[in-house]
């Protein structure tokens, strides 16, 4: 236990001490003059650009305007996603039936919307919850369709044989036995929903990250385009940890 | 001896003969463009006319050049592409051209401007809103970081008018602006020609101002972001005669606009697709700057590029970038001569 525990430590300073070496690197190869600022800024013109944003008091409203309409994109698609995909991925019929609908709608990028979505919803805040929730749908669905699917069918066939109704047979059995995979598929699906940000903020933005690069590349400012990519990644980490906390207490046995 | 003498006198006219031969063209080769294609980034905006004119009307063809004509919806794309390397010759709106010397890249020069128009960018409201104090509490759509966004912001201040808190500013594209104005999603909207013409057509739109009340306009007549001529650098210092040839075959185009603009027009509409009444209209608002007009503008005295320094502050104050560089380090006029 503690030879594992030493070797995790082990792993861990590891991490840290390539991560502080690719910075060292990266700032030495800016500062010696390799490469120009525009096409690739040092750490420390980074970080002080965050300062000054920061000063500003315009980090964070970046940083939550675009988390709130992630979450909110994401979490609708999300609750419909998932009684769909189970109800999808217990029924073959039905499964045939919209297997056309989805399999057209699995490859659009979130971009291929903003037209669509600008005709039907305008230029406000639910079109923007609506290009994340478009660009994360069809993968969500999918996923939660094959991990319903996963399920053993001994364990829904003992359920039918002692009574239990098509209802019981998903609450009581499929629910609970995929659910595991539910979660992990919707952590890979947060991710997903996080690269239509800059879709979703590309039209009637005024703050939000995929604003904040998006016009950053309109004056050339590569340092906060460089800090609007690495705020997205940190942000994306950090709800990604909070997504595992809550997985480790709503499902124990997949610690 | 005779024979000799002879042979002699042969064999010099042989001799002169072919290196006559060999003279003869390459005296008429160090005119020869060294690059027969000339990649330019445009867009249908006017700036971009005397190029479009050139390759329509054969300015460039007759001194054995092609050109290539890369459309780009944003100046920011078309100086991104000049940086990368992937065009040669460009006209930019001064606002990406002054953005890019911010970030202190020195691989363009700017050498000439082409225009000078008033009229043909403005801003265009519902007819409820008659002043602009009117816009006080509505949204008014802007394609940000463009020339329209600068008018914009200027307006605001001229009339103690603050974005944001007092006037909402969306960020729109152009194209998307009358979609979003006639669904009464926004009140107003700041933009250019061509969807500035398009636009004033609809139903209940109207013409708030124009760009002649922008501040810089009033003082030093220059517009909210005034045409820049750009090249790569390098492409100047590598093909000297492809670059004279190109800009004898720019400038006898922006002669053929100033004194033919009807012939003009008519090449023109394939480009911004407006009627030929519209494209006469919008050419009548257009002062041609031509060659001989263009050190006098960039170098001695340098009005333009003074207005440019101004333009440059003036982004600076209103936080659009850090901070303002000195013009004058771009810009290159040797190729004028």
């Amino acid at each position: 236990m503690r030879g594992k525990k030493s070797q995790v430590t082990r792993y861990a300073y590891i991490s840290v001490a390539s991560f502080v070496l690719i910075m060292v690197l990266w700032e030495a190869f800016c500062r010696l003059g390799f490469i120009e600022p525009i096409f690739l800024p040092s750490p420390s013109q980074i970080f002080s650009r965050a300062l000054k944003m920061y000063d500003q008091g315009t980090l964070f409203l970046h940083v939550i305007a675009s988390t709130r309409r992630v979450m909110v994109g994401f979490m609708v698609s999300s609750l419909v996603a998932i009684p769909v995909g189970l109800f999808l991925g217990s029924s073959r019929f039905f499964k045939a039936i919209f297997d056309p609908v989805i399999s057209l709608l699995r490859p659009l990028p979130s971009m291929s919307w903003i037209p669509i979505s600008l005709l039907w919803l305008g230029i406000s805040e639910t079109q923007k919850y609506s290009i994340v929730f478009m660009g994360s749908f069809a993968p969500s669905l999918l996923y939660i369709i094959e991990s319903t699917r996963n399920i053993d069918p001994i364990l829904i066939r003992a359920a039918e044989n002692l009574g239990a109704t098509k209802r019981d047979v998903i609450k009581e059995v499929i629910l609970p036995g995929a659910m595991p995979q539910i979660i992990a598929g919707l952590k890979v699906m947060l991710g997903i929903a996080w690269t239509c940000i800059i879709s979703a903020e590309l039209v009637a933005a005024q703050e939000g990250l995929g604003f904040l690069i998006m016009n950053a590349k309109e004056y050339f400012q590569t340092d906060t385009i460089f800090l609007g990519m690495l705020l997205i990644s940190l942000t994306v980490i950090i709800i990604d940890v909070t997504f595992r906390r809550i997985e480790g207490r709503l499902l124990p046995w997949t610690r | 001896m005779k024979r000799l003498g002879f042979t002699k006198i042969a064999k010099a006219i042989l001799v002169a003969m072919i290196t006559l031969i060999f003279l003869i063209p390459s005296v008429y080769a160090t005119d020869k463009p060294e690059k027969i294609t000339v990649v330019y980034g445009g867009s249908s905006w006017l700036g971009h006319y005397p190029a479009w004119v050139g390759m329509e009307k054969g300015t460039f063809k007759k001194r054995g050049l092609g050109v290539l004509f890369q459309r780009f919806y944003a100046s920011s794309g078309r100086m991104g592409a000049l940086v990368a390397g992937d065009l040669d010759f460009a006209s930019t709106g001064s606002i990406s051209g002054i953005a890019l010397m911010a970030s202190g890249i020195k691989t363009f020069y700017a050498f000439g401007t082409q225009d000078s128009y008033a009229t043909v960018e403005g801003i265009v409201a519902k007819e409820e809103i008659k002043s602009i104090k009117d816009l006080k509490g509505k949204k008014l759509a802007v394609t940000f970081a463009s020339s329209a966004h600068v008018l914009a912001l200027d307006i605001l201040e001229q009339n103690g008018l603050e974005p944001v808190k007092d006037v909402m500013l969306i960020n729109l594209k152009v194209s998307e602006m009358p979609a979003a104005f006639k669904t009464g999603e926004v009140d107003a909207c700041a933009l250019w020609t061509p969807m500035f013409n398009k636009l004033l057509r609809m139903k209940g739109a109207h013409l708030l101002l124009d760009d002649t009340q922008f501040s810089l306009f009033k003082k030093y007549g220059l517009g909210p972001g005034p045409d820049l001529l750009v090249v790569r650098k390098e492409f100047i210092e590598k093909y000297p005669n492809t670059t004279k040839a190109f800009l004898e075959g720019y400038f006898e185009a922006v002669e053929l606009l100033k004194n033919s603009p009807k012939e003009c027009a008519e090449v023109l509409v394939k480009l911004t697709n407006l009627t030929m009444e519209e494209q006469m209209g919008v050419l009548k608002d257009i002062q041609w700057y031509g060659f001989a007009k263009q050190r006098e503008l960039m170098d001695k005295p340098g009005s333009f590029v003074e207005g440019m320094q101004k333009l440059a502050d003036f982004l600076v104050k209103h936080k659009q970038i850090d901070k303002a560089p000195a013009v004058k380090e771009w810009v290159n006029t040797a190729i004028l001569k």
